[in-house]
């Protein structure tokens, strides 16, 4: 089944006071924050990240792109840790920039030109052979390539769907809990929770 | 609050304010005794700093990173590991089942694993008395173990979307299920030392932190209680030595708080830092490990999930995660494991679900946003079930500094032969019920949660590294309250259980103190 949710509800709900303070204030952050240059990765670097990025989670409206790899380089830029990581992997900032050249490699080696100049079909074909560990190159003797897809994936994941855009789109509205819950069974929604407005794309 | 200088000797020092301290706390407390609770995590208030957001509560979870080693590596931050005044209960999912007599002599039913050196008779009055004081609502009575001596203290909490699912598959099969015994209010509770607490609102965020105090978190349970008693609590204190004096006893403990050493002075210790932390000071200060068990017999819940879409609304972010529970798995006839586990049914808050399908499913592209606009219509179910302790899974020191400059931990976890077994006759069963309920596009998602053991108790001082009162073998006046002492892991979520041994283990002190 393919749901569709309308446009508008998060944003809405954040300027009432079905929300809390804290609440508003770290989404409406989220919203607003602007794109800066990267600190951590180099502009190419950056740059393929994006592109990466783009493949794994798409995003056709361009006038309200959520900055995925900014969150990433920002949190590289502090230092900061999820609590762990595998064994296996270097610290999350070496395995970033080993994945990411281990990419373009790939690239060179199957198509013969950089990951960021050859088709999106290409493109799928490289990251797909990342995560099943069939990606050519030597980087990816010194980096697991599905631990590493799997890291990328996930990090770009929770940023993306920590946008208030991100949420609207799953017709998610958990966060305007003040009222509190009380049709909370099989097939009851308050009033403030979306329906899925038909079948979509 | 009453606060003690540095100078002074206070009766004890309680290291971490989790599941294990904060009860303890409030007990030596009520005792008369000076006691300081070093806490490395902040003193959070939950009704101006809690946001009904994920990522922004990212700040509940201990982030000093950790290496995941072994066949199925654990992942801690989120999964396992909270910080702040209250530890992990700050952001435990309330689930507090009993366990139940037969958890506790794996070793005499079936030959393996361990038998702890306490049974469920010395446990059960302080579940009593903790269901009681915490306001836990559940059903009274309670299907499964034996009769209870009281009713919970509260009534059941409705039943989410989730719940009415696995209602509805679980009967077709004929498996009984139950409303859940949660540590969150059906109604308002109050309790002397504590105050008024509020009724559940339903907003299914209890892993990220409740912000209404309607979960029973330590913070604003057995924390508020042992500062009425009198206990200070020193938050954002990050516990790095205990200093023996000449006679062997620990005289001193070592903390930083603002970038700056402090050392208090003090009579006893009690180390409740949690399974990874306590083993890991344990460790780094040399102490308390003439058996060579600290850090050994690290366990882990086998947790396998089992989501499915369905055509219903269920908006998995409504309800209390855990609604519903089935314990007849406990001992299945016919297994071909030893001990055996619980069902329940879980909602799910966004970030976790959409992460979880990234590292699951391995979905991107097109397909993962399809997938994510299915989340209004997903439920799952999970187990928790009995882990054995194995001399393959362990915690050691690693070379690499932490951001402390202190040495990470490596934990090494690999499921034995019984995790196996148990978890494929657990996944055939929750995919029968997803299945009788309706589900579409169901998948699984192995995990392991809780980490357990890593200073068991017991009787030997060779093979042990705590007597059954906590007391450490090496060192007359070091305790251990937290999780790491469990022998074995229970078929149980944890919690309920390291709460009741943390009070006997201070109830027996004071009994030898008096
Ligand atoms: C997402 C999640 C859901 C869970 N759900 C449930 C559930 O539904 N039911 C259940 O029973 N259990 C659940 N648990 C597990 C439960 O929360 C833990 O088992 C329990 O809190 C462990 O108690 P503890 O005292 O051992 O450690 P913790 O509660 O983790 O407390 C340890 C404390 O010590 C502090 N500390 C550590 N090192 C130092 C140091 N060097 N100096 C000072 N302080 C230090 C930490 O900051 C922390 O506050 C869940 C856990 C998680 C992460
Ligand atoms: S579901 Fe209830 S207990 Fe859990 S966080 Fe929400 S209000 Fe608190």
């Amino acid at each position: 089944m393919n749901y569709h949710y309308p446009a508008g509800t998060v944003r809405a709900l954040l300027e009432t006071d079905q929300v809390t303070k804290p609440t508003r204030q770290a989404l409406t952050e989220r919203l607003k924050a602007s794109s800066d240059q990267p600190v951590f990765f180099s502009t190419e670097e950056f740059s393929l990240l994006q592109a990466v990025c783009d493949r794994l989670i798409p995003q056709n409206n361009q006038s309200e792109r959520i900055d995925i790899t900014g969150g990433i380089d920002k949190r590289l830029t502090e230092n900061k840790s999820d609590g762990w990581r595998y064994d296996v992997m270097p610290a999350d900032g070496d395995a970033y920039k080993l994945g990411l050249k281990g990419i373009d490699e790939s690239a060179q080696l199957l198509f013969q030109q950089p990951f960021q100049n050859i088709s999106a079909e290409q493109q799928d074909f490289i990251l797909k052979a990342v995560q099943t560990r069939q990606a050519p190159g030597d980087t990816w003797q010194e980096l697991a390539a599905d631990r590493f897809f799997e890291e990328l994936l996930a990090e770009a994941v929770s940023t993306y769907y920590s946008h208030p855009l991100a949420q609207e789109d799953i017709g998610y509205v958990g966060m305007a809990d003040v009222p509190t819950w009380q049709r909370i069974g099989l097939n009851q929604l308050e009033d403030r929770e979306p329906k899925s407005i038909g079948q979509g794309e | 609050m009453q606060t003690y200088s540095t100078t002074e000797i206070v009766d004890a020092i309680v290291i971490g304010t989790g599941a294990g301290g904060a009860p303890l706390l409030a007990r030596l407390a009520r005792a008369g005794l000076k006691v300081v609770a070093l806490e490395a995590g902040k003193h959070w208030n939950p009704i101006t700093d809690f946001a009904t957001d994920e990522k922004e509560q990212e700040k509940l979870f201990w982030t000093d990173e950790r290496l995941s080693a072994g066949n199925d590596p654990l992942p801690f931050g989120s999964n396992n590991s909270g910080t702040g005044v209250g530890g992990s209960t700050l952001h435990y999912t309330a689930y507090t089942p009993r366990a139940q007599p037969d958890d506790f002599q794996l070793r005499t039913d079936f030959g393996v694993g361990e038998d702890w050196p306490l049974g469920f008779d010395q446990i059960e009055p302080y579940y009593n008395e903790i269901e009681q004081f915490l306001g836990i609502s559940g059903p009274s009575p309670y299907p499964w173990g034996p009769a209870r001596k009281q009713k919970y203290a509260l009534g059941p909490l409705p039943v989410n979307g989730a719940g009415q699912l696995m209602e509805r598959g679980c009967k077709e099969l004929g498996i009984k299920t139950s409303p859940a015994a949660n540590a969150a209010l059906s109604a308002g509770y109050y309790q002397e030392g504590v105050g008024h607490r509020p009724a559940c609102a339903n907003r299914g965020f209890c892993q990220a932190g409740c912000n209404i105090g309607a979960k029973a978190s330590m913070d604003v349970t057995y924390i508020p209680l042992a500062v009425h008693f009198g206990a200070e609590i020193r938050s954002e204190s990050f516990v790095t030595q205990l200093i023996k004096d000449s006679s062997g006893k620990i005289s001193e403990v070592v903390y930083i708080q603002n970038g700056e050493e402090k050392r208090q002075r003090c009579r006893y210790v009690f180390l409740c830092a949690g399974t990874v932390e306590t083993a890991r000071l344990l460790l780094l200060n040399g102490l308390g490990n003439s058996s060579g068990q600290v850090g050994r017999n690290v366990m882990a819940h086998p947790g396998l999930q089992i989501w499915g879409e369905f055509d219903e609304d269920v908006r998995p972010y409504k309800g209390i995660p855990g609604a519903i529970i089935s314990e007849d798995t406990h001992r299945p006839a016919n297994a071909d494991f030893a001990g055996g586990y619980l069902l329940q049914s879980i909602g799910v808050m966004p970030l976790t679900y959409m992460t979880q399908m990234a590292r699951g499913r391995g979905l991107w592209g097109e397909e993962l946003k399809q997938a994510a606009r299915a989340y209004n219509h997903v439920a799952g179910i999970n187990i928790l079930g009995d882990c054995l302790p194995y001399a393959h899974n362990y915690l050691e020191l690693s070379d690499e500094k932490d951001i402390r400059g202190l040495p990470k931990p490596r934990i090494y976890f690999t499921n034995g032969e019984n995790e196996k077994r148990m978890t494929a006759h657990a996944n055939k069963i929750m995919r029968d019920i997803w299945a009788a309920a309706g589900a579409k596009n169901v998948w699984a998602f192995p995990r392991n949660a809780h980490v357990i053991g890593t200073c068991r108790m017991g009787v030997n001082p060779d093979t042990a590294v705590v007597n059954p009162d906590g007391q450490s073998f090496d060192i007359p006046n070091l305790y251990i309250s937290d999780n790491s002492t469990f022998p074995s892991a229970l078929s149980v979520n944890p919690a309920l259980t390291i709460m009741a041994l943390a009070l006997r283990t201070a109830d027996r002190f004071l009994e030898q103190h008096k």
